[in-house]
């Protein structure tokens, strides 16, 4: 009979104890979501002003005007137009680079101390505050090799920026690779280049192509360098268009012609009193945000589709 | 088993010794490889039986701070496997390796098995496909996938994804083939069935494998090669390794007195 | 051969149960021979109850350690030593399984002569010598086992053709008394299945000797000659 009370005492104590231990479980998990909630709802709170205030301004004019001293007509067309323009310089300078760069890193480099000051310069790289890229950007792009204002030199100092986010991308990504893999193919007769082309890269596509977007969605919103090195803040006009109808059929004059970027034409209407501008800015602030989320989102749904095949 | 008295040789190694940068994994092994015969090296964890397999295929290359002193030497032709002047790939196209954890490509069940045809630049798309089928059926596998070759592979089971990775060793129709440890990671039907493949393969390759299952090495081997920290301790046939071995060391591992 | 314990402990405790059982069966047998030849000397109806009784009991022993073997194979999948072993604890097993058939033969018919009484079965001291040979054999090959000494195995193996003079002698001398006294024939006939049994005693004590001479050198010395043998188990 006592062996029984005791038990049931035994179980009475136990039972109290977990529900003594799941009320701290609770309360953890309050705490956790309050500050969770604190960093969510701020930027909600800011989106949502925004949207409020710049909603009412977003037209089929709004993309497709020119800016103008009278608010009502004015419009982003040469600033998304010269946004789209740099990040593809942008794009098409730091990938190429960067994934050389990491593959070399991780696959051919020696593992040596040389090779570890390197990687942790580049690392660091990415905490250089932007407008330095944008001071050696000017003395260096701009004036020394002469390039000029140009929506080429933007691209070419924004590459430099995201740079080490493209390479750390990479380098994750072929990481993530097991070595079981690279013997495999090692085994059958590869050599390092068939291993890289055919495996490496492929398999860590998915990864490289996640980096270059958050980078670039990165990039988009960078305002110091780019007024570093001279984008304008008033143009009425557009680049000469990358393509057109009579030969050649590219032309590459637009690489080398003034231009501004969407930052900088919100940087600009903020700073004027008007309350009309103000809600220009606000539109123009919520695009570029709606941008940022949509460059997000595709690489997130990139990763998704890119990754079905891998299972590690 | 008959075991005819003179077989021919595949490979002899002679006074082979590997470094890890300081520490000497193996010492001084002399061994024959008998041609079209399944060669099985035992002992335990650490002897060194793994990092032998892998001198035969120079995997050790691929690793920085590895050193061989002696040879292998490959047979009809002489060739020393581990010539300074030989290049890897060149071994690597003669002997194939199955890995102990299966370890197919994300890529699908065809282009699996066709890789190594690939890397040898084999372009001609009827050719890729005989040997693709060649190499699934010596794999037994055949019949199993071929309505689905260009599904992935990772949708295979694991003793179908070893096999695969069998017929894709197979396909460019090696002249060794090297096994690591190739069931020790599945269910024992499927141990079972690559056992068999094993006993048919041997009549078409040279076998090598690794195994830590001494019932599996008197199962499926007609030679048995016991290590015990880097040294080569007895070699012999395998039944007579198995009921009546020469050395002391051999026998205590086989009963169980090993400790 | 190797006295080192294995790292199963219950491998180690199987193996010896197995080895203590086989010398239990063969004490039993060595006091059923024993008693048969007394009883055939003296007479005595409670020696040839007594072997006969003790059937039943080798007969057990040999279905256990059979049973034992097939265990431990299932079990353990012994190899070199140890399959040899189990092996040959096997074979052994059923050569003392027959030994102990042929004592009780050997009982059976000294009963039937003692109770016939036609020749005196006590001038048959060859018997109780022929008896006693065996019997040592037995004995010796036992021993062997116990402290598998291939030596002394291949002594007990040598002994039997000591044993196989004997008994042609014996029959020799039973064909003399029935040709002398052909009323002796029944009785003096069954004197000869008694020293046949005893030779074949004989002959199952030399396998079991071959199979401790298999068991400690891993050669199956059996239809071998006997120079060939003894250079074996010396080796």
């Amino acid at each position: 009979m006592t062996a029984k009370i005791q038990a049931q005492r035994d179980l009475v104590a136990i039972r109290k104890l977990i529900a003594e231990h799941q009320r701290w479980d609770a309360i953890f998990a309050l705490i956790g979501l309050a500050c969770l909630m604190i960093g969510v709802l701020t930027f909600l709170a800011l989106f949502i002003e925004m949207a409020v205030n710049g909603l009412p301004r977003l037209s089929y004019e709004f993309f497709t005007n020119f800016p103008s001293r009278r608010a009502a007509s004015a419009g982003i067309l040469s600033a998304w137009v010269g946004s789209t323009l740099v990040m593809v310089v942008t794009a098409v300078v730091a990938v190429p680079l960067g994934v050389a760069a990491g593959v070399y890193l991780e696959e051919y480099a020696a593992k040596n101390w040389v090779t570890d000051v390197i990687e942790i310069n580049i690392t660091n790289l990415a905490g250089v505050p932007s407008i330095v890229y944008g001071l050696l950007a000017l003395g260096l792009f701009v004036y020394q090799f002469g390039l000029g204002q140009s929506i080429l030199s933007a691209g070419l100092t924004l590459a430099l920026l995201i740079l080490p986010v493209v390479i750390v991308a990479t380098r994750e990504a072929v990481r993530a690779i097991p070595q079981s893999i690279r013997e495999g193919a090692y085994a059958l007769g590869a050599t390092q280049w068939q291993t890289v082309s055919d495996h490496i890269l492929p398999y860590s596509l998915a990864g490289i192509l996640t980096g270059m977007i958050i980078g670039l969605a990165r990039a988009i919103g960078e305002t110091a360098p780019i007024i570093t090195i001279g984008a304008l803040t008033f143009i009425a006009f557009l680049p000469p268009a990358p393509v057109t109808a009579e030969p050649p059929f590219l032309n590459f004059e637009w690489l080398t012609s003034p231009f501004t970027v969407m930052p900088i034409q919100m940087f600009n209407w903020t700073s004027r009193p008007e309350a009309a501008f103000q809600a220009n800015a606000a539109a123009a602030g919520f695009v570029l945000v709606i941008m940022t989320l949509a460059m997000n989102g595709l690489a997130i749904w990139l990763r998704y589709r890119l990754r079905k095949n891998i299972k590690w | 088993m008959q075991v005819q008295a003179q077989l021919a040789l595949k490979a002899e190694v002679r006074g082979l010794s590997f470094h890890y940068g300081e520490v000497r994994a193996l010492k001084d092994i002399n061994m024959a490889l008998h041609e079209k015969q399944v060669t099985a090296l035992i002992g335990p964890s650490g002897c060194g039986k793994s990092t032998f397999l892998r001198c035969f295929n120079r995997m050790h290359d691929l690793y920085p701070g590895n050193r061989y002193e002696g040879d292998i030497v490959f047979h009809p032709d002489g060739l020393n496997l581990l010539g300074k002047d030989v290049d890897p790939i060149e071994v690597r196209m003669r002997i194939s390796m199955v890995f102990q954890k299966p370890n197919p490509f994300p890529k699908s069940i065809f282009e699996n098995v066709a890789y190594g045809l690939r890397v040898r630049g084999e372009r001609n798309r009827r050719n890729v496909e005989e040997k693709v089928e060649q190499a699934l059926r010596g794999a037994a596998l055949w019949d199993e996938v071929k309505d689905r070759l260009h599904q992935l592979a990772f949708n295979l089971s694991g003793g179908q994804q070893q096999r695969m990775c069998i017929a894709r060793a197979l396909a460019t129709e090696p002249e060794i083939l090297l096994f690591d440890e190739p069931t020790s990671a599945l269910d024992p039907i499927a141990t079972a069935s690559i056992e068999e493949l094993i006993h048919e393969l041997k009549q078409k390759v040279t076998i090598l494998i690794v195994t830590h299952n001494m019932q599996q090495a008197a199962r499926v081997s007609d030679y048995t090669a016991y290590m015990y920290l880097g040294e080569l301790i007895e070699f012999g046939i395998t039944d007579d390794l198995f009921i009546k071995p020469k050395m002391k060391q051999t026998e205590d591992y086989i009963t169980g007195r090993f400790g | 051969m190797t006295t080192s314990e294995h790292l199963s402990k219950q491998f180690d405790a199987d193996l010896e149960s197995l080895r203590s059982h086989v010398l239990q069966m063969g004490g039993l047998v060595e006091s059923q021979i024993l008693a048969a030849i007394e009883g055939f000397a003296t007479g005595n109806r409670e020696l040839f109850e007594r072997v006969i009784n003790s059937e039943p009991r080798v007969n057990g022993y040999e279905v256990t350690i059979d049973g034992q073997c097939s265990h431990t194979i299932v079990k353990r999948q012994p190899a070199a030593s140890d399959l040899r072993m189990i092996m040959a604890i096997s074979k052994t097993v059923t050569d003392l399984e027959r030994i102990g058939d042929e004592a009780e033969k050997i009982a059976r018919m000294s009963m039937q002569i003692h109770e016939r009484d036609r020749l005196k079965a006590q001038r048959f001291g060859e018997i109780r010598h022929v008896g006693n040979i065996a019997v040592q054999m037995l004995r010796q090959a036992l021993d062997a086992f116990a402290r598998l000494d291939a030596a002394q195995a291949a002594q007990v193996v040598r002994e039997d053709a000591t044993l196989d003079d004997e008994f042609r002698s014996i029959l020799r001398q039973l064909i003399t008394f029935m040709m002398e006294d052909p009323r002796t024939i029944s009785s003096a006939l069954e004197i000869v299945w008694i020293a046949k049994a005893i030779e074949r005693i004989g002959d199952h004590a030399k396998n079991m000797a071959e199979n401790v001479i298999y068991i400690v050198k891993g050669t199956d010395v059996r239809h071998t000659r006997f120079e060939d043998l003894e250079r074996e188990a010396k080796s």
